[in-house]
């Protein structure tokens, strides 16, 4: 099951994965060991792309086969994940002025299949909200996406926030997006910036592993 | 200030000519920025053409004038019903969203995949004939007609304005490309599964698409008669997509529209949002001196300058980041890097990279426009 999982995310084959799927789910297959043949074929597209022998068209329909695989999946099984075996909890959203989503929903999708907990606000975020469900959640990851300028000014004033509510140092900021540049990751006082969704997996398990070497 | 021998059409025609210029030329994108530099909200400026046109003006003149006037106005020139572009959802201010706030495209399908096989049958104008009002959910297409050609009737009034003023509109009409045109029309994830399940269906759809493209734009060019074509390009670049779906699905097409428009004696502007490093060698093969690679500030410019150079024209690129955020003197250094290196011989256009954003500082825009007006460059 597992290496024909593989092989048809690897080759972009969307009902083959389907099917396969279908198939162990009748056959008795745990479906926690499906969804993990699953984040493993997304982890090697995922390698894959950082190497540039697969695109972001790669990315982008694997990531579609991974969420309608994920809704094949028994729906209780995915929310009852314990966010404690998370690889990390990541608030993310598109600040307040900026609508724009693509970009958001594919690395939330690449993201969650290597088994982060996201916890998705949507777009047009106002400040306070990123601040509430950071709260609410403790996530120590914070990502923002953004396509527009306007977005800028909202990002600066969420991080300023976290700075009034105590929250800055624990809380790694990363924002990506096509009208983001390490310029603007400096003004807005971010922690990193890519446009690349492999890379904000990598900046993201590395704050979480540097965390985890802290407490340790 | 540089000595000026050229007027602003000389100087323009020399840099797509690859020919060296008095001095470099120079044009943010501006449209929502000239907007609230006149005080007005986003939401006046669309309700009210009349002011939106006197904010580009107005703007021009208060940044000292500049090359080409990127639009004379917020929209888009079109022939009623003849789309030279998907007609995608735009959220407008003031309407849809809040009275100061940017418009911005609403991306959702709005054909779905069984529409390709209808596309390919009768061609892209008799499908939206069709399609749009279904897609619109219920607004017929001759209400749409009747605002667009007013639009295009305003659109040839301030063209003429502003031509008598010695201001220079961009473009005479505007056209998605290929890929760019069916990825707002599926959107980009359900495009791209398109492209791996069905392209035979993709393919033909695009085949019976590409001449009425190139028609629309030609007719709106007739009427406008300014002979430059804004090619709108995003998606179809190598930071999406491996060059074989290029080779295929954009490429083809896009040669198609260059031997269509150089033919009618246009000069072909290709905005290139998004990394198009990887496309670049191909565009070698198009006739020289005759287009305009415009780059965002995420293809490499100089890089674009080693290949490009001597062959097309570049314009670009300083980012949107550097115009909203940096200080002018962030913005003076980076415009004379861009006339230092890839000004350097000629065939160089100081534009912004894309739009000039709506929270530009003015004085960063200023100094863009100035640098352009007072460096001559290490060349």
């Amino acid at each position: 099951m597992k290496e024909k999982i593989k092989a048809a995310f690897l080759s972009m084959k969307r009902f083959e994965a389907m099917e396969v799927v279908k198939e162990a789910i009748k056959s008795g297959e745990d479906p926690f060991s499906i969804l993990n043949a699953c984040r493993e074929a997304m982890d090697e597209v995922g390698k894959r792309f950082e190497t540039g022998e697969f695109f972001l068209s790669e990315l982008i329909y694997s990531a579609e086969v991974f969420k309608q695989v994920s809704d094949i999946l028994e729906p209780r099984l995915l929310e009852n994940l314990d966010e404690a075996d998370s690889q990390g909890v990541v608030v993310f959203g598109t600040p307040l002025g900026d609508i724009h989503d693509l970009g958001k929903n594919l690395v939330i999708t690449v993201m969650r299949s290597q088994g982060f907990t996201i916890h998705d606000l949507g777009v047009d975020v106002p400040p306070e909200k990123f601040i509430d469900e950071i709260q609410r959640t403790n996530a120590p990851i914070l990502a923002m996406s953004a396509l527009i300028t306007p977005a800028f000014v909202s990002m600066k004033e969420v991080i300023s926030l976290l700075k009034e509510k105590g929250l800055r140092e624990r809380t790694f900021v990363i924002i990506g997006g096509g009208v983001t540049t390490e310029f603007a990751r400096k003004e807005v006082g971010a922690d990193a910036q890519t446009m690349d969704p492999t890379e904000a997996i990598r900046l993201c398990k590395a704050f979480i592993n540097r965390s985890k070497s802290a407490i340790l | 200030m540089i000595q000026e021998t050229m007027s602003r059409q000389e100087r323009f025609e020399a840099v797509v000519a690859l020919e060296k210029p008095d001095r470099v030329p120079v044009m943010p994108l501006m449209t929502a920025f000239a907007v609230r530099a006149q005080g007005l909200t986003q939401g006046e400026g669309w309700r009210e053409p009349e002011k939106g046109f006197k904010a580009m003006l107005d703007t021009f003149n208060d940044l000292g004038g500049f090359d080409k006037l990127y639009k004379p106005n917020l929209f888009w020139p079109m022939i009623g019903g003849k789309f030279c572009a998907t007609p995608v959802r735009v959220k407008i201010p003031g309407r849809q969203l809040p009275e100061d706030a940017l418009n911005q495209i609403d991306e959702r399908e709005l054909i779905s995949r069984e529409d390709y096989d209808k596309i390919a049958a009768v061609g892209w104008n008799a499908f939206w004939d069709e399609h749009y009002e279904i897609m619109s959910g219920g607004r017929p297409i001759e209400r749409l007609r009747a605002s667009q050609n007013r639009l295009l009737d305003e659109y040839i009034r301030e063209v003429e304005i502003c031509q008598s003023q010695d201001i220079y509109p961009l473009f005479g009409a505007y056209v998605d490309s290929s890929i760019m045109a069916y990825s707002m029309a599926r959107t980009l994830p359900q495009f791209t599964m398109d492209l791996y399940e069905v392209p035979d269906k993709v393919k033909a759809a695009m085949d019976a698409t590409c001449d009425d493209l190139i028609q629309n734009a030609l007719d709106v060019i007739a009427l406008t008669k300014i002979p430059l074509v804004f090619i709108v390009l995003e998606r179809g670049s190598g930071f999406y997509y491996r060059l074989d779906i290029f080779e295929q699905f954009e490429w083809p097409y896009l040669k198609r529209y260059v031997d269509a428009f150089i033919a009618e004696g246009l000069t072909v502007w290709f905005h290139f949002d998004t990394d198009w490093s990887l496309n670049l060698p191909y565009l070698k093969q198009l006739p020289k001196g005759k287009c305009v690679a415009d780059l965002d500030s995420t293809t490499d410019i100089f890089k674009a300058k080693e290949i490009l150079g001597g062959h097309m024209c570049i314009s670009g690129d300083v980012p949107a980041s550097l115009l909203s955020l940096g200080t002018p003197e962030d913005v003076r250094k980076y415009c004379q890097r861009l006339i230092d290196e890839v000004g350097r011989g000629g065939g160089f256009f100081l534009t912004t990279g894309c739009e000039c954003p709506v929270d530009a500082k003015f004085e960063n825009v200023k100094m863009m426009i100035d640098v352009a007006k007072t460096y001559k460059g290490k060349d």
